[in-house]
């Protein structure tokens, strides 16, 4: 009923090392009621890396570390992370609360333990979900992520929650 | 091998025999909670009718709206969502709820705290109703699924088992015990799965300080908290349920992802440091810093116990001239009973300021805090700007602790006042 979802082929454009990562830091707490989202992207990243919007590629991704997205996680910073191209993040484990959120925006998330230490910012990667694995083709290696939940399967596949719930509901 | 009270709880509401942690089940919620908030319940509305072509809610009474957020409005646009809300529950029969107090809260007295039942609500905080025993989720905004339909996909959660033991010291509040847990067993240490409290020390808990427990439990990582409901908290719920069902315990011998025992005898007043929730720190280790605003409040603290803990420490004494200490009780009927109590009377002749129920001072609408200024609080969270300036400061305490802050401007030990 519903297509594959697509594998995500890009570069690691970024590697948040901080576990518990707060999300709302990628555009700064002052600004999290913009609602703007090229206002949004052009504020992303600028105390990590002020030139990021010009290095990164549609198709990338980003990586975390343990419990991302923990706090108090709006929508706003990744609104703008996708509107600059990124097509997923990957992370050692996420928090609950930040995953469903993503999830439900048809935002692709990967849980990977291991990622941390097996992949390099600018690395050349792929995630393949048929296979289950998150492959470093910079490296030559790959490492395997857990699985969604069918629901989060389906939901990313139809392109977020409504989607998915028009779909489900017809089905 | 038995089942967790979670196992039993969503066994019933997916209409299968058991399930164990790990199935995906479609599970059909006793009630659908959630407050008008812009953005959220103003858009589901318009989502259920333009795109899901429902202009009715099948079983209005499985429905609960609470208005909490934006009390008073304070502009045109803030009465206008809430005219919206007002709209739609008359439209659907939705029961409505407002200017009670805060939802959670509410929702535990006005009997969606029902013990055996499964809620769901867009926002984490209804976990408090797991004090009686209900399995309350927070999903976020796939609550969307349980308004345009019955059941909801969803994950057994397997369950972190928390037994808790010994006699909390004086000063020391079921806050303390809370952020203790994160302190102890980590922010992610419960991640996607429920904390269920138990062990000896529960009995000696008050139903007040399991609701702050349990209220908080998303800093632990879980989806939620609950407790196997027993006597005070029982008669609590049963006698305003709005549904008979039979309340479930756990099995002895239920299978948990982990068991952590935690001792309460020598737990001391903590704080926790700012820009998050998982800093738990000594509070004597900050004795001293400068502190310009207190909040006592929200919908994990601003019960009795909380106002009295207050009362204790401010009674005879006076907030630090330009301090501002914000009083919220939690509910109507918990301002009530302690204005009856004496308590509102004690802290207003101490100085502080007391509002009606309300969200506002906790999710960062009334958030008046300047660049360098710092708060003591016991709302919700202590993320940055969450009460004003991004560069102002928010430390987590007790109500006892957010007393002694206030008189003396400074972070206090509370202990010397009672």
């Amino acid at each position: 009923m519903s297509n594959a979802l697509p594998n995500l082929n890009g570069r690691v454009a970024f590697v948040f090392e901080e576990r518990d990562f707060d999300v709302d830091q990628i555009i700064g707490v002052k600004n999290i009621k913009i609602q703007d989202v090229a206002e949004l992207a052009a504020l992303a990243m600028q105390s990590y890396d002020p030139e990021f919007q010009k290095k990164v590629c549609p198709g990338d991704v980003v990586v975390g570390a343990d419990n991302f997205g923990y706090g108090h996680p709006h929508y706003p910073p990744m609104r703008a992370m996708r509107h600059l191209g990124i097509a997923g993040v990957i992370a050692e484990s996420f928090s609950p609360g930040y995953w469903r959120g993503e999830i439900s925006m048809g935002f692709p998330q990967v849980s990977c333990p291991g990622i941390l230490g097996f992949v390099q910012r600018w690395d050349d990667i792929e995630v393949d979900w048929a296979a289950g694995v998150v492959r470093n083709l910079t490296q030559s290696k790959e490492i395997a992520f857990e699985p969604l939940s069918r629901a989060d399967r389906q939901m990313l596949e139809a392109g977020g929650l409504v989607p998915y719930l028009k779909q489900s509901s017809v089905a | 091998m038995g089942y967790t009270i979670t196992e039993k709880i969503l066994a019933r509401v997916a209409g299968l025999p058991s399930v164990k942690a790990g199935d995906e089940i479609m599970a059909k919620p006793d009630y659908v909670i959630a407050y008008d908030f812009p953005g959220y319940t103003d858009v589901y509305f318009k989502q259920m009718k333009e795109e899901f072509g429902i202009e009715r809610v099948a079983e209005p009474d499985r429905y609960a709206i609470f208005i909490d957020h934006m009390i008073p409005a304070a502009s045109p646009k803030e009465e206008e969502l809430h005219i919206g809300t007002r709209k739609w529950c008359a439209e659907n029969n939705v029961p409505l709820f407002e200017r009670k107090g805060i939802g959670h809260q509410v929702a535990c007295e006005v009997g969606y705290a029902t013990p055996g039942a499964f809620v769901v609500h867009f926002d984490g905080h209804v976990s408090q109703l797991g004090t009686f025993g209900t399995l309350a989720m927070g999903i976020r905004r796939n609550i969307l699924e349980a308004f345009v339909r019955e059941r909801i996909s969803m994950k057994v959660p397997h369950t972190v088992r928390v037994n808790l033991r010994g006699a909390l010291q004086k000063g020391v509040m079921a806050r303390d015990v809370f952020h203790q847990l994160v302190r102890v067993m980590g922010p992610s240490s419960c991640r996607f799965q429920v904390l269920e409290i138990g062990g000896p020390a529960v009995s000696t808990l008050s139903t007040e300080g399991l609701q702050t427990i349990t209220g908080l439990a998303m800093f632990t990582g879980a989806v939620t908290a609950i407790v196997n409901p027993e006597s005070e908290r029982l008669q609590y719920a049963l006698s305003r349920a709005r549904k008979k069902l039979e309340p479930v315990v756990s099995d002895p011998d239920a299978s948990y992802a982990a068991v952590h025992d935690i001792d309460l005898t020598n737990l001391e007043p903590v704080i926790v440091i700012p820009p998050t929730p998982s800093n738990t720190r000594n509070l004597t280790d900050y004795l001293g810093i400068e502190i310009h605003a207190g909040y006592l409040g929200s919908c994990a603290s601003g019960r009795i116990e909380d106002m009295r803990a207050a009362a204790n420490v401010l009674r005879g004494r006076q907030v630090k001239p330009g301090f501002a200490l914000n009083v919220v009780p939690t509910s109507n009927e918990l301002m009530a009973a302690a204005a009856k109590e004496g308590l509102i009377g004690a802290l207003v002749e101490a100085g502080a300021f007391i509002s009606s129920p309300s969200c506002d001072y906790c999710f960062g609408r009334i958030a008046t805090m300047t660049a360098n200024q710092r708060a003591v609080s016991t709302g919700t969270l202590n993320v940055k700007g969450r009460m004003g300036s991004p560069d102002s400061e928010i430390y987590l305490c007790n109500a006892a602790a957010v007393a002694a802050a206030a008189i003396e401007g400074k972070i206090a030990d509370p202990r010397r006042y009672l």
